[in-house]
């Protein structure tokens, strides 16, 4: 007799239970094919059969659907199971009296981890207290959205003030003395730092295509921003490489296969950016789990297979100013002083220090400075970071952006924004929101996966992206899931949501009459939420 | 009824009647059976609007000089009106089916939101023109007939009606309906002779078909002569330099490439992992079968009975049997482990399937 033992794994501890209707199943067996985490098995359960209590009774073997008890074959929640079924017989429940996580720290001796995003959503979003509310109504005449034409695109690159134009007069013409910071026009939302290897080939390449396509058939010049992993030497050697802004972060993945690439390249990227960190895990290095290093990803990174962590710091560097020296001039190096170079910190209490400290850059070699605010998402995390450290994007995007007011400078180094956009699905508002309050853009990964078929959330669905299970294709390297991502699907729905964003941009910007980009038209916003009209110093409405 | 025209001299002794005191007195005039009006206008606004006559059949008739906006704004049937000169903005505003003549130009916003009768202009007209036009199928098809051309973003949102923009005197012009003109065009039909540039999305340009043409050489033939241009007429009946603007029907999207013709086409060729895989990036259907399994069986012949529960109990008849050898066929088999459940003497395994593409 299997007995049960107390400290024994127990389906009640397990964050889903399944929930399995044995009269509506046809055993089929679809579900427990599909099921990526073999969180549920076909078995034979004995049913007693009905006896008057006098005979030995006799019992019925019947095939059912069960759930596993383990903790590595756990059920995430992920839903594959009732798509397939053809009956409705499936389901997976949340389990609201879940101690997965202790279990798992209890016995393994290891922090949690977990990908996804964080799931403790305690906060509340500040965007979501905003609004847009000056509108115009008989006042300056509001934009029809649908017939003007706007300018959306936004600097990449540092811009230079007037006064250090250092132009002199030539034979009665105004002529530069020095050469300009290079300087890109961008579409407002950059796609990406998601690393081949956090998401699967299938992904990144789809990512590629639409950034590609929305460039050169929808002439909007989007900007890919390859993670950390490296791009593939195919992509460098291309014309597309142009779209791409290539990422170093502390790990350094890929860079070797870049600089070789070099001299075949015939257009240079579109900038580099260099991740200090990430809005996800601040104060971690990039994290990706050997399950998903697959032998193209070691390939790339030049690693064997094995849990890959990147430094939590990038390991030569040791005060701003030396990072403007070296990671700055050498990036500018690479490729001539003729490729913008922007950096990318987690929103943190000390990032307006940092912003402050790069405005001075003497040498206009920092060409803009990204903020990733604590709901961004990862590939994988410890939990303890993802949930537990952090800052909101909204009030740090402010207040560099303000810094930068009160000396006269914004603008000169571009703010980016990241960091949980599109959560409540209004990805346009909130971008629209950010911009207001003095980004010249933002940047998202997380709505692309949304937009790719990712089918966890922010309440604990799946969030399984570190386990190189991904039931979607998108954050895993083995085949037989890989290929369940339709790469011209995701790619097509990534042009279609950038098309539908391009229209709701500008379904704001005209009521509140910009034709270009309202960066910092802080004016046009307003909150019934007092500390958050302070804070951002936004018009209090009640 | 009395047949002697209204004169009326809005400036007098350096004094200009206000649009309220001329609209009064033409009002006070009509109600004393007068039908015809001359008036010498000094801006004022809306002449020849919202009136009729005392008995309601007769026309009212106005030839006005130098009006103000919104000449003949929300006029009804009957109502003829002829501008000599140009015309500031809104002349027929609204209109509900005056027959209204400009001998000269337009302002901007000309025929917005015309619902009725017919206007003719002999010059340019500014932009917006046309906008709102729309029709009540209880009522006659407003028309608006341009000689010359229009501004920018005429006829947006237009609902109904007919535009006529004869073209006539633009040579060397890009565009006789301006930029982005049609914006919003649900309805209607505008008939224009010369280049088109820039018109929204949500219309398309055709030749002229029998219909077309045959409402052209009436109107146009009315038309000049309202306009005192017979002279016109032969030049500008060649119809070859003619299209008709309509809307695309709400169902219809603008064209594109997808992503995928743009992988196949445009892309670089094999994928840019294409170095290090080979995908023929086929998708695997939920669940699948053969490589695109999560779990595949494995059979071990050690306990086997030959009792044959597994071959019984495979949903997709995966599993055969041959010799007393037992497999299960790849492109049957999805991996779900029903034999390795059913399995009396677990002689099924169930294996990761788990692999890289390469």
């Amino acid at each position: 007799m299997d007995a049960v033992k107390i400290n024994q794994l127990h389906l009640d501890d397990l964050p889903w239970i399944i929930e399995y209707d044995e009269s509506k199943c046809i055993q089929c067996g679809k579900c427990s094919a599909v099921c990526s985490f073999g969180a549920i098995k076909p078995v034979i359960e004995n049913r007693r059969i009905h006896s008057n209590g006098l005979q030995k009774p006799s019992f019925n073997k019947v095939l059912v659907i069960k759930q596993q008890i383990s903790l590595e074959n756990y059920c995430r929640g992920c839903g594959m199971c009732s798509r397939v079924c053809p009956n409705g017989a499936i389901k997976a429940v949340r389990n609201f009296n879940d101690k997965y996580s202790v279990r798992y720290r209890a016995a393994k001796a290891d922090s949690f981890k977990k990908g996804g995003r964080s799931n403790l959503n305690t906060e509340g979003r500040t965007l979501d207290k905003i609004k847009v509310g000056r509108i115009s109504q008989m006042t300056d005449p509001s934009l029809d959205a649908a017939r003007h034409q706007f300018e959306l695109r936004t600097p990449f690159g540092r811009i230079l003030s007037a006064d250090k134009l250092n132009l002199h007069n030539e034979n009665g013409e105004m002529k530069l003395s020095n050469q300009l910071p290079p300087n890109r026009w961008i579409y407002p939302v950059i796609m990406g730092d998601m690393s081949i290897g956090a998401v699967s080939w299938r992904m990144w390449e789809a990512m590629a295509i639409a950034t590609a396509y929305l460039n050169e058939v929808m002439g909007l010049p989007v900007r890919m921003c390859t993670g950390e992993g490296g791009i593939p030497v195919r992509l460098l050697k291309s014309k597309y490489v142009k779209y791409m802004i290539l990422q170093i972060a502390s790990g350094h993945f890929g860079w070797n296969r870049i600089i070789q690439a070099m001299p075949d390249m015939t257009e240079d990227p579109a900038g580099i950016l260099i991740k200090i960190g990430q809005g996800a895990k601040p104060g971690d290095g990039g994290l990706l789990m050997a399950s998903k290093v697959a032998k193209y990803v070691q390939e790339i990174r030049g690693v064997p297979r094995a849990d890959l962590l990147s430094p939590p710091t990038h390991q030569g560097l040791y005060s701003i100013e030396e990072s403007v020296q070296k990671m700055f001039l050498s990036m500018n190096a690479a490729f001539n002083f003729k490729v913008p170079v922007a950096i990318k910190v987690a929103a943190s209490v000390t990032s307006v220090s940092v912003y402050n400290n790069l405005l001075r850059d003497p040498y206009n070699i920092v060409g803009g400075f990204f903020i990733d605010g604590l709901a961004a998402g990862t590939g994988a995390a410890h939990e303890i970071s993802l949930n537990h450290t952090g800052h909101p994007i909204t009030s740090k995007l402010r207040d560099c952006y303000l810094a930068a007011v009160h000396q006269g400078r914004q603008g000169e180094i571009p703010l980016f924004a990241g960091g949980g956009l599109g959560q409540t699905g209004s990805f346009a508002a909130d971008a629209f929101k950010l911009i207001c309050l003095g980004a010249n853009g933002v940047f998202t990964g997380r709505m692309l996966l949304e937009i790719a078929g990712c089918i966890g959330n922010d309440t604990g669905k799946c969030n399984a992206c570190n386990s190189g299970l991904c039931p979607a294709g998108i954050a895993t390297q083995d085949l037989c899931l890989t290929k369940r991502l339709d790469i011209d699907a995701v790619a097509q729905n990534i042009v279609n949501y950038f098309i539908a964003t391009d229209i709701e941009l500008k379904k704001l910007m005209g009521p509140v009459g910009n034709s270009t980009l309202p960066i910092g038209r802080s004016d046009a916003l307003i909150t019934v939420d007092k500390h958050v009209a302070n804070r951002l110093d936004i018009q209090y409405v009640c | 009824m009395k047949n002697e025209t209204v004169k009326i001299q809005t400036l007098t002794d350096n004094k200009r009647m206000s649009t309220q005191e001329l609209l009064q007195l033409i009002n006070s005039k009509i109600d004393e059976g007068y039908t015809d009006f001359d008036i010498e206008a000094c801006g004022q606004h809306n002449i020849g609007g919202s009136s009729w006559a005392c008995d309601k059949i007769s026309s009212l008739n106005f030839k006005i000089t130098n009006p103000g906006q919104r000449v003949g704004a929300m006029a009804l049937p009957h109502t003829n009106i002829y501008v000599e000169g140009s015309a500031p903005a809104d002349v027929g505003w609204l209109n509900s089916g005056a027959t209204i003549v400009v001998n000269g130009d337009c302002g901007d916003t000309a025929a917005h939101c015309a619902a009725g009768g017919k206007i003719y202009v002999s010059g340019r007209v500014g932009t917006r023109s046309g906008a709102l036009m729309k029709h009540d199928p209880k009522f006659e098809l407003p028309e608006f007939w341009v000689l010359k051309n229009t501004g920018s973003f005429s006829f947006e949102f237009m609902g109904g009606g007919i535009g006529v923009i004869c073209g006539w005197d633009c040579e060397g012009y890009e565009s006789v309906l301006g930029s982005r003109s049609c914006v919003g065009m649900v309805g209607g039909t505008i008939y224009v002779r010369g280049n088109i540039l820039n018109v929204a999305d949500c219309v398309k340009i055709e030749n002229l078909d029998d219909n077309d043409i045959e409402f052209l050489k009436n109107g146009l033939k009315d038309f000049l002569n309202k306009i005192n241009h017979n002279d016109l007429y032969d030049k500008l009946i060649n119809f070859e330099e003619w299209k008709k603007i309509i809307p695309l029907p709400s169902n219809v999207k603008e064209k594109r490439i997808t992503a995928s013709e743009f992988r196949k086409n445009n892309w670089i060729e094999g994928g840019i992992f294409g170095d290090f895989i080979h995908d023929d990036f086929k998708v695997f259907p939920m669940p699948a079968v053969g490589e695109g399994r999560v779990r595949i069986p494995k059979w071990n012949s050690e306990n086997c009975i030959d009792c044959k529960v597994c071959l019984n109990n495979c949903p997709n008849s995966a599993i055969v049997e041959n010799n007393k050898l037992y497999s299960a066929c790849d492109d049957k088999c999805i991996g779900c482990g029903i034999c390795a459940a059913v399995c009396p003497k677990k002689c099924w395994e169930m294996i990761s399937n788990r692999c890289e593409i390469s």
